[in-house]
This record gives structure tokens, C-alpha cells and sequence, in this order.
């Protein structure tokens, strides 16, 4: 089963940023790139610090702790330590809220 | 035409290889390594790996080089990187030619001749067995010594501590990483291990190692006796230019490299720990981090297929110890002016080091972010307000100096 679960107001992620969401028991980022969302697992897959509070820079969100890399795009690592990608999620704006499609394992 | 031959495979050797491949590079890769593993990480090795929470970290996975035709000869000992010749000469003789010769032959831990350094039981750290070898000691033992407090040795000190050991420490300095803090922040670390219960002596270091078969005792310059049942020590790095030198690159503590990780000798590289690299902001340095490493493996793949961009990577390493998180970017070795942001009192700080008002370098426990956004700044040679550095209110970013 997957469905579209909310997560906050279409306007809550400025351009350039990104914020940390609880959704069914996950950490999940949205990073704004250029008025673009993404989401993707807040968990970064070398120790598990959260990737929200690392550094944006375009598409690219590098995890604060030990400097992994990943495309906040398609999840890919781009630089170690890491070596898994981190999981994405489908995003939408819908009636002014941000959904965020959630698959149920 | 020949290849690219690297000669070391640690983080550097083995991330330029599987750098070069992503770049597409599709001509010969040799990359000889003088350890039989695969090329992993050595971070854990003083830390999760050490205290048996994780297993090993491969840069590459194993099958990596030779799924993509990479010549992996590891357990192989290049003895010369003849430079007239333009071949690697290896420990069974073989010549290896090379068109472009990339030296990450990393450090090896400073040994200094000290009665009993030979007794089972007298360890040190570098290579996973080491890690392996204080692990299996720490399991038997309840009273580890260590001799010197520089990083690995903090490192080691908190493992072992969370492992349950009693941890004894010796340094020389007056406390913790005296040389590239300062006592200032020295004593942050100092603190920290205190808390956690390590007993720690400054201002003295290892006179000799005794024991019956294997190690008991540390007798100490300052007359102390401190029984253990291992000891561990820890007091530094110093680069390995064996092969370099033996075959005519030119080396001063560790193989100077221009801007670019060239060599003065045409189609010769050096990286990671041994080079010696002119930084367009801190001049010429040698940095002993895993994040160097790296990015050093990355930047010279892009050279060698014809990229003249210039390293100028603000270095920057974490050294997370017990439940601190502790990093460093930058590089100083004279500093004028600290400037706090935070409390050190309750480990939430980042302390910036100025010189002439330049911002040099930041050393932080738990506000890892702001160690990350001061790395801009250093790189732009910055001269930020000390007011707007130690007011946690203000965004690093917005000191940027506007072009």
C-alpha cells in the first residue's frame, strides 16, 4: 500500500533549505532545490545522523557528521563515507500542503 | 600508451581509481597496495570498528576493481618509483611502466626507540590487524596504558572506556593535543576524558615498557609505574617516501606538490597523507585526515585526464569521541585571536581561530554545522567580525565577503 500523506503547509521549505519531517515512524528531509522539492530519507546510511542538518548546495546535501554526500534528486551517494543511497519519495503540492507519498513495508 | 599506475592503496590510492573510472577513464589502472585487504576505511578502526559495533568498510566493494578492470595487486610492496625510467619496480622484481604515477603511500606511525617496544602486549594502531589486535586485548585485559593523546590516542582512550576498560594515558604536552589546540581548547578534551573517567598524566611520557614475557608496566620519565595489561601507543605520524625517494621524486617531509597535486617531475602525483601540497590559502601543508584523502583522490583523477584546477579544499575531519562530536576545519599552526560561539562548559561550542583577523581554522564539539559553513570562509580568506563569529544568532553564510 502506498498513499500521499501530509506533511505541512506547500510554503513551509524556503528555496535553498531544507527541514526535518516524523512521518509514520521515518525521519524524512524535503530540500527545496531551486522552487524544486525533494524528499528523502532524513537518515544518512553511514551512521545514521540526520541529512537536514547538513549543508544544501544545489542538489546536493552533504550530511553534517562525517561529510557523506548524496543527490537529494535520485538519493545517489556522490561522495563517501557512505556507500548506499538514502531512499527518495514522490513529493506534491496539493490543495496548499505538501504530500509526501508514503509505501508501507 | 601506458597507464596510470597508483602506488599505495589506502582512502587516496584506492578513491583515485574508482574516480578515474567514474570520470570514464577506460585505459590501464595498476593500483598496488602493500596490505592484502581490499582498500577500506580507516576511521572505524579507532572507534565503532574498534569497539566491535562494526564490521569493515570497504572504499570500493570488493569486487569493484575487478569488475571494472582495475590490475589490483594488493599484498605487493612497491619498492621504487623510478622516475627516469617511468616504471614502479616492485618487491618480486617486476617493473610495472607507468604513463602517469599517482604516490598515496600514506604514514606510518612514529616509532621511537623505547625499551620493551618489542613485548607482547605493547600495541599501537594503524592498519585494521592493529585495530584487531587491541580488540582481542581488550577483551582479556580490564586496564589498558596509552602513551600520547593526540587524536588516535583520544580516540582509543574513549573506545576503550566504552568498553569498560580502565584507561590510563601518559602525554608529554600539558594536556590533549596541546600542539594543534592550544591548551585553551587542549583542556576541552582534557575535561571530556575526565568526565568519562580516564586518569591522565601531562608533562610526561614513556621511559620504558617491562613486563615478564609481555607487558605489565609503563615506567614513566617522571618515575611512575603504571601497570595495564596492554599498553597502546599513539604519538604520531611520519610520511612514507621509501619508494619516492628510493627512485629519485624529490621529497621534504613527504613529497612536496604544487597547487594542482603535481609533482615537479612530469606525470608524477603525489596525495593523501604524503603530500605536501602548496595551498593557495594556508601555504605548503601535509594533512593526515580521511576527508584529504578523498577529496585529494578525486581531484587528481580530474588532473590526470586534464584538469589544471587548483586543490583548495578548507580540510576539515571529525573525531567523534564517547557522545561528542568533535571536528576541525581549517589549518593553523599560529594563531592571534580565539573566538567562541557557544559554552565549552557544556560542550556545545565552536571556537574560531584568527590570525590577523583572518579566519584560519574552527574547532568544534556539537555545532557541527557552523564547522561546516566556516569552511567557505576560511577558503575565502575571510576576515569576519569576532562580534558576529561569537553571536550563535548569526548565520555563518552571511560573512561571506561579497565577491
Amino acid at each position: 500500500m502506498a498513499d500521499w500523506v501530509r506533511v505541512g503547509p506547500a510554503d513551509d521549505v524556503p528555496e535553498g533549505e531544507m527541514r526535518s519531517y516524523t512521518i509514520r515512524e521515518r525521519m524524512i528531509a524535503i530540500a527545496n532545490v531551486e522552487g524544486d522539492l525533494h524528499a528523502f530519507d532524513d537518515v544518512c546510511t553511514h551512521q545514521q545522523c540526520s541529512l537536514a542538518e547538513g549543508e544544501l548546495d544545489g542538489p546536493t546535501v552533504e550530511c553534517p557528521c562525517h561529510g557523506s554526500q548524496f543527490d537529494v534528486t535520485t538519493g545517489e551517494v556522490i561522495n563517501g563515507p557512505a556507500t548506499d543511497p538514502v531512499d527518495v519519495f514522490q513529493i506534491q503540492a496539493q490543495d496548499g500542503e505538501l504530500q509526501v507519498l508514503i509505501t508501507d513495508t | 600508451m601506458t597507464g596510470v599506475v597508483i602506488v599505495g592503496a589506502g582512502e587516496a590510492g584506492a578513491t583515485t581509481a574508482g574516480a578515474l573510472r567514474d570520470e570514464g577513464f577506460d585505459g590501464q589502472i595498476v593500483l598496488i597496495g602493500e596490505e592484502p585487504m581490499a582498500p577500506y576505511e580507516r576511521p572505524p578502526l579507532s572507534k565503532e570498528y574498534l569497539r566491535g559495533e562494526s564490521d569493515h568498510q570497504f572504499v570500493r566493494p570488493k569486487e569493484w576493481y575487478a569488475d571494472n578492470d582495475v590490475d589490483a595487486r594488493f599484498g605487493v610492496r612497491a619498492e621504487r618509483v623510478n622516475a627516469a625510467d617511468r616504471v614502479v619496480e616492485l618487491g618480486g622484481g617486476e617493473r610495472v611502466p607507468f604513463d602517469q604515477v599517482v604516490v598515496a603511500t600514506g604514514s606510518r606511525n612514529r616509532r621511537f626507540p623505547i625499551p620493551g617496544l618489542d613485548l607482547p602486549g605493547v600495541l599501537d594502531l594503524r592498519f585494521a590487524p592493529d585495530s584487531d589486535a587491541i580488540r582481542e586485548a581488550a577483551k582479556t585485559g580490564s586496564k589498558a596504558v596509552l602513551v600520547g593523546m593526540g587524536f588516535i590516542g583520544a580516540e582509543v582512550a574513549a573506545s576503550l572506556r566504552q568498553l569498560g576498560l580502565d584507561v590510563t594515558v601518559v602525554e608529554l604536552a600539558a594536556c590533549p593535543l596541546e600542539r594543534v589546540l592550544g591548551p585553551e581548547l587542549g583542556r576541552s578534551i582534557e575535561a571530556l576524558h575526565r568526565d568519562h573517567g580516564v586518569e591522565m598524566f601531562f608533562h610526561d611520557g614513556a621511559e620504558r615498557f617491562e613486563g615478564h614475557g609481555r607487558f605489565e608496566t609503563l615506567v614513566t620519565k617522571e618515575g611512575r609505574r603504571i601497570e595495564g595489561d596492554f599498553a597502546v601507543i599513539g604519538v604520531g605520524v611520519e610520511p612514507v617516501t621509501d619508494a619516492a625517494e628510493a627512485g629519485g621524486v624529490p621529497t621534504d617531509n613527504g613529497i612536496p606538490v604544487d597547487g594542482s597535486l603535481r609533482t615537479s617531475i612530469e606525470g608524477v602525483w603525489a596525495i593523501g597523507d604524503v603530500a605536501r601540497h602548496d595551498h593557495p590559502v594556508f601555504g605548503p601543508i601535509r594533512v593526515e585526515h580521511f576527508d584529504n584523502a578523498v577529496k585529494m583522490g578525486e581531484h587528481v583523477a580530474k588532473g590526470i585526464l586534464g584538469s589544471d584546477e587548483i586543490f583548495d579544499d578548507a580540510h576539515w575531519f571529525w573525531s567523534d569521541q564517547y557522545d561528542a562530536e568533535i571536528q576541525m576545519s581549517g589549518f593553523v599552526t599560529e594563531w592571534d585571536q580565539t573566538v567562541i560561539r557557544g559554552s565549552i562548559e557544556e560542550r556545545s561550542f565552536i571556537a574560531f581561530l584568527l590570525k590577523e583577523g583572518q579566519l584560519l581554522s574552527a574547532f568544534s564539539m556539537n555545532r557541527k554545522l557552523d564547522v561546516r559553513r566556516s569552511m567557505p570562509l576560511i577558503r575565502a580568506r575571510a576576515h569576519p567580525d569576532p562580534a558576529s563569529l561569537s553571536d550563535p544568532a548569526v548565520d555563518l553564510r552571511t560573512l561571506l565577503p561579497k565577491d
